[in-house]
């Protein structure tokens, strides 16, 4: 039986370790800054009025929407460098020999790593807010509540990735792949409608789609060009369900026994 | 009683490489038991599938009642380990590892605070407690990987090279502290491959070669086991030819010589007292001046030798 207090000392532990690397939360907040205030505000402005129209009547609140959920998907992510450092350390051995199950270790790390990234990226959340506006307090429950497992999702999905590479080197390379990818096959940064077919179809199967047009449902962002909102809950549940499965699998099948470069 | 620790036929391999080989142990409750052998020889595989971090590839090992390799989770609420490289974060503190090392362990609040403290004063480290472990000295964080033990106190207390990096007086402070523990009711396995560490600490010693079981017992029993009760170490002015050294076998009650250097030799004999006149006239005959003669008991570096035919060092090197 998983005990849940294990589950919340591990998800804890990471939480604590993330806030330890002030230089990185530090520079992601300036990058967060940085694309809203000049890259937004510049594409917003060449954009013609029907496009605007077509996004929900300003491609501004369109896109800070969308760079929200990429700064979460990328600080979610981070927990895979994490394993990377501690396995560099040998801490995976010590995590591996303390007295709580494996299923209570990878659990914890899924919530831990999409944890910390939710807790980070809140303030970010709430000033894209602010310029966005609020019409709609229970929508925005829900697009919470389904970015908090979009997160959890995430962290699965950087654990199972880890676990199964086991090597830092190409880590690094294919989560650039992967992110260059998965962040510009998705609406996070333009809709679907724009895309050539080929795209789209895998655009609206993206985990990050459903990520950012759930926050532009949830922050009351009228547009057809927007999954609906059932759909993209449902597509995060999957991909958690997925991940978190994957996840706690693969790690009590790869973890140990070494192998890690 | 029964044994709270044994393994049975307990093997890994990686690869071709066999690393412990169908190994046969049996550890009593209370006691400190003393794992030896040199770098390589199989003991840390064999602490870390106790401790269920690795599975054995064949055999298996009982932790109390809990077999490693079907309850692994049970086993681990038993056991704990210090181990011989510091698992640390660069980022972390001592505070938050131990403390959190506290909390996992299941340690209420109170509890925690207070023992975490303890462990960090005991080991002078309480004035470091918040500083991040990145600008520590090795002996410093061998020292936090050991107050994880400390705090833990487990019923079974691994503790893999406790004083390696650790100055002269630390270690004496960490050989009482690891004593304290047996006598709160912890049972010790202590991995070293310093021999007169074992020997102080321990009830009993096993000595562990290439995968391999070569003796265990009290370190007074393995040293009475090998012949020759007394031990001469003469120190000569040149290299010894092999020649000389098969000569010197053959005086009676020599049981074995070694070559410790090129210089240096180390006769396993009887009544030592009697043949030392005997040995000084055979290196005066041969032309080989001695520089100094030490005469002494047996060791567990003799024990060591004795079984496996090499010095540690040399074993260290191969």
């Amino acid at each position: 039986m998983i005990s849940l207090r294990n589950v919340w000392i591990v998800a804890e532990r990471d939480m604590r370790t993330f806030l330890r690397y002030k230089v990185l939360l530090i520079m992601r907040a300036i990058w967060f800054l940085a694309q809203i205030a000049l890259f937004g505000l510049v594409v917003n402005k060449m954009l013609r009025p029907d496009v605007q129209d077509a996004v929900g009547g300003n491609y501004f609140h369109f896109y800070v929407a969308g760079i929200v959920i990429t700064l979460l998907y990328s600080t979610a992510v981070f927990i895979g460098y994490d394993i990377f450092e501690e396995a560099d350390h040998g801490v995976i051995e010590y995590l591996l020999s303390v007295p709580i199950s494996r299923k209570e270790l990878v659990l914890g790390r899924s919530i831990g790593g999409g944890l910390r990234s939710f807790i980070y990226v809140s303030p970010m959340m709430l000033f894209a807010l602010y310029l966005i506006g609020i019409s709609n307090p229970l929508q925005l429950l829900v697009a919470f509540a389904s970015l908090f497992l979009f997160t959890f999702g995430v962290a699965g999905f950087s654990i199972t990735l880890a676990v199964s590479i086991k090597s830092s080197d190409k880590f690094d390379i294919l989560l650039g792949v992967v992110d260059a990818l998965i962040v510009r096959l998705s609406t996070t940064l333009y809709p679907i409608a724009y895309m050539p077919d080929y795209y789209a179809a895998l655009a609206k199967f993206n985990p990050l789609t459903f990520a950012a047009d759930i926050f532009r449902w949830g922050a009351g962002i009228e547009s057809a060009l927007i999954t609906s909102p059932w759909t993209a809950v449902l597509g995060i549940v999957l991909f958690f369900s997925m991940f978190t499965f994957l996840g706690i699998i693969l790690h009590e099948k790869r973890i140990e026994g070494g192998g890690w470069q | 009683m029964a044994p709270i620790i044994r393994t049975v036929n307990l093997t890994k391999k990686f690869g071709s490489l066999v690393a412990v080989d169908h190994l046969n142990l049996e550890i009593e409750e209370g006691e400190i038991f003393g794992f030896l052998g040199p770098n390589g020889a199989g003991k840390t595989t064999t602490l870390l599938m106790l401790i269920t971090v690795i599975k054995p590839t064949e055999g298996t090992a009982y932790v109390g009642p809990y077999d490693v390799t079907r309850e692994p989770d049970k086993a681990r609420t038993l056991i704990g380990m210090a181990f011989q490289e510091p698992k640390l974060l660069w980022v972390s503190t001592p505070w938050d590892v131990l403390d959190w090392h506290a909390k996992v362990c299941g340690l209420s609040s109170e509890e925690r605070r207070k023992r975490v403290r303890w462990a960090l004063e005991e080991l002078g480290l309480w004035n470091e407690r918040h500083k991040s472990i990145h600008g520590f000295s090795g002996g410093m964080r061998k020292r936090v990987e050991i107050a994880k033990i400390l705090i833990q106190r487990p019923k079974i207390a691994i503790v893999d090279e406790p004083t390696a990096q650790i100055d002269i007086v630390g270690k004496h402070r960490i050989w009482n502290m690891i004593r304290t523990l047996r006598d709160e009711g912890s049972t010790i396995i202590l991995a070293t491959n310093e021999l007169y560490e074992a020997d102080v600490l321990s009830d009993r010693v096993a000595i562990i070669h290439k995968g391999k079981l070569l003796v265990c017992d009290a370190p007074k029993k393995l040293k009475d086991s090998i012949l020759g009760g007394d031990v001469i170490e003469v120190v000569l002015e040149k290299e010894v030819p092999s020649k000389i050294v098969e000569e010197l076998k053959a005086i009676n009650r020599i049981v074995d010589v070694l070559a410790v250097k090129p210089n240096c030799l180390k006769i396993y004999l009887n009544q030592a007292e009697e043949v030392l006149p005997r040995i000084t006239e055979f290196f005066m005959k041969v032309h080989m001046p001695v520089k100094s003669i030490q005469m002494s008991e047996p060791s567990l570096d003799d024990v060591f030798v004795h079984y496996t035919g090499l010095t540690i060092e040399e074993a260290q090197k191969r």
